[in-house]
């Protein structure tokens, strides 16, 4: 995307005629180049350092070279697996439901009636307070003890007693999941909106005169317009998802029995809860190398997309 | 779109389904509104007291002047006494305004100013600067958690404002300058030669006749910038120890995490706390849509 532009722009540029204006580029760029420097080129040749050497903070005085066995350590490591399932199994389950609450939120935004006006006055909501906060009022929410959610559920008769949602593992993720699902899903919408409202309407109408239903208009008509997009959500929820942390820090703290201990999680407790530098760089680098990969899959459809 | 013999239905049934969706996202905002007017006693009885009467406000006088309640049973003076971090949300959210104003301003000025020679001027090495900002952007948080805290301990920034407005820095401006730098290009750049003919320099130019054209895009970048540095949490936690420089999410985290916090107190937190992003949130509405969907589809 930046190459073609970058050269549709090219003839209005001017020779600079005074040497103020040379220099004048090279000094509005620089501020924001030796910022970004700063955080990005120190900290990856730190963290690969960290990684190939011995760092645990109760151990301040052996700083050994020790290869890849940080990697080792972590990838054969009983708590990495686990992490990993828990990471795909709420990964899997977040982007599913985030991406068909998002396509059902933006067909409902892209009706003409009174609801979906009012609909999309609320809609970012979600997505504009800190995550933070998402977790706060779930967690309140789903509580075991004192939530709405059990109150509501014991005043309809659907409950008996107060059920501790957050205490058993499927409920435990099921729970992260709406929240997660609340805070992500206008994001999406809002995406999915936007492709929606570029397919001309002739199309639909051209499918109703054929006889086509409700059904194939969606499927027919609707759905290959959107899949570009749909792809798009897909990859950068799975990144987003993938790389939760604050909603498991005020939700859920890892529980029930590391339940909802995600990657991102898991090197947070290696690197301040046991203070082992070493794996908590080499998990960030495994973490950071496969995030990495989804990035360029998701760079490389935006780029099929735009063609 | 009249369709058919189910015509006068199918509206009926869109409207539901918009009702529904919004009552889900209302909801939880509706419910800590309640909790924060409520005392504390009638959150914890089974069921809870869906509507507090009458409501009352001292909840939120507590956080603004210490103020206790007048009826204590109601509002469970014990829980009071172990939530007394409450007492620290006005100066975490002044630490959070500080922080995130001075984040918007400074991608606002350095953003535009380099997203604009980005843009429209031609020079050495620009197209490799270009793509270093924006790839920048690809290292995952967690990745470079522990380089952040050795930069910001080796510069002696710990526990500061500083510390934080730079990191947040590093994580805006590579959208900003994308953003801002898509948006001056799909301005008429006539306009723009004119003002240069007539010996404008180039920063005149922006000054005079660019930013005026883009202040929608000025303002989504802006409103950006506040959110991010407004809504992270991790670097705030992992850059600040005390409330000197410590913002909402880290002191409410900590508030939430209590086991004996009070949750009529914490909804009023909250509620305080929302306030800003849900305001811009609201009144940016149009902006933030479109620039949004720039951001990913342009």
């Amino acid at each position: 995307m930046t190459r073609r532009a970058l050269a549709a722009t090219a003839p209005t540029a001017r020779p600079g005629s005074r040497a103020g204006e040379r220099c004048y580029p090279y000094a509005t760029v620089l501020p924001v180049m030796l910022v970004v420097a700063l955080f990005t080129v120190y900290p990856l040749i730190y963290c690969v350092h960290l990684s190939l050497h011995e760092n645990v903070l109760t151990r301040p005085l052996d700083h050994d070279f020790v290869g890849l066995q940080n990697f080792r350590e972590v990838i054969t490591g009983y708590y990495f697996w686990r992490s990993l399932c828990s990471t795909a199994l709420f990964a899997s389950m977040a982007v599913l439901a985030v991406t068909l609450y998002g396509l059902g939120t933006a067909l409902l935004l892209n009706q003409a009636v009174l609801g979906s006006a009012l609909l999309k006055v609320v809609v970012l909501l979600p997505w504009a307070i800190p995550a933070v906060i998402s977790g706060i009022i779930w967690r309140w929410i789903f509580d075991g003890d004192y939530g709405v959610l059990n109150g509501l559920l014991l005043v309809t008769g659907v409950v008996r007693r107060y059920v501790p949602w957050m205490s058993h593992t499927v409920t435990a993720r099921l729970c992260m999941v709406v929240a997660h699902v609340w805070k992500q899903g206008p994001l999406a919408a809002v995406f999915l909106l936007a492709a929606l409202q570029v397919i001309p309407p002739e199309l639909h109408d051209a499918a109703h005169i054929d006889g086509a239903g409700r059904w194939d208009g969606f499927r027919f008509v609707t759905l290959p317009y959107l899949k570009a997009t749909l792809a798009l959500v897909l990859i950068y929820e799975t990144i987003v998802a993938i790389a939760t942390f604050d909603l498991v820090y005020v939700m859920t703290g890892g529980g029930p029995a590391d339940a909802t201990a995600i990657i991102g999680w898991y090197a947070y407790t290696e690197i301040f809860r046991f203070l082992n530098l070493g794996h908590g760089a080499a998990l960030a680098i495994i973490l950071g190398v496969a995030l990495l990969g989804l990035v360029l899959v998701y760079l490389r459809a935006l780029g099929s997309e735009e063609t | 779109m009249a369709r058919g013999g189910s015509s006068r239905l199918e509206p009926a049934l869109l409207n539901l389904a918009c009702l529904g969706v919004a009552l889900f996202i209302l909801a939880p905002f509706a419910w800590m509104l309640v909790s924060s007017l409520a005392g504390e006693a009638e959150l914890t009885r089974r069921p809870p007291v869906f509507v507090p009467s009458p409501p009352t406000l001292a909840n939120y006088a507590f956080i603004f002047t210490g103020q206790l309640p007048r009826d204590p049973a109601r509002h469970g003076i014990f829980v009071w006494q172990t939530s007394h971090e409450v007492r620290l949300l006005l100066p975490a959210l002044r630490n959070s305004f500080i922080v995130a104003l001075s984040v918007m301003a400074a991608n606002v000025v350095f953003g535009a100013l380099a997203a604009y020679s980005f843009a429209r001027v031609d020079f050495h090495g620009r197209r490799s600067a270009y793509a270093f900002i924006l790839t920048s952007r690809l290292m995952p948080a967690v990745a470079v958690a522990i380089p952040f805290y050795a930069i910001v301990q080796r510069l002696e920034l710990l526990d500061t404002y500083r510390a934080l407005i730079l990191v947040y820095l590093a994580f805006t401006f590579p959208f900003t300058i994308y953003f801002l730098s898509v948006y001056f290009r799909y301005l008429p750049a006539e306009v723009e030669e004119a003002a240069l003919l007539d010996g404008c320099t180039r920063f005149q130019t922006l000054l005079r006749v660019v930013a005026p054209c883009a202040a929608p895009g000025l303002v989504a970048a802006a409103a950006f910038a506040f959110m991010t540095a407004y809504n992270e949490f991790l670097f705030a936690l992992l850059l600040t120890q005390t409330i000197a420089a410590q913002t909402m999410p880290v002191l409410l985290a900590a508030v939430a995490t209590n086991p004996a916090v009070s949750h009529a107190l914490l909804a009023a937190c909250v509620i305080l706390a929302l306030i800003p992003p849900g305001l811009l949130a609201l009144a940016l509405r149009g902006y933030l849509t479109r620039g949004l969907v720039a951001s990913v589809a342009r």
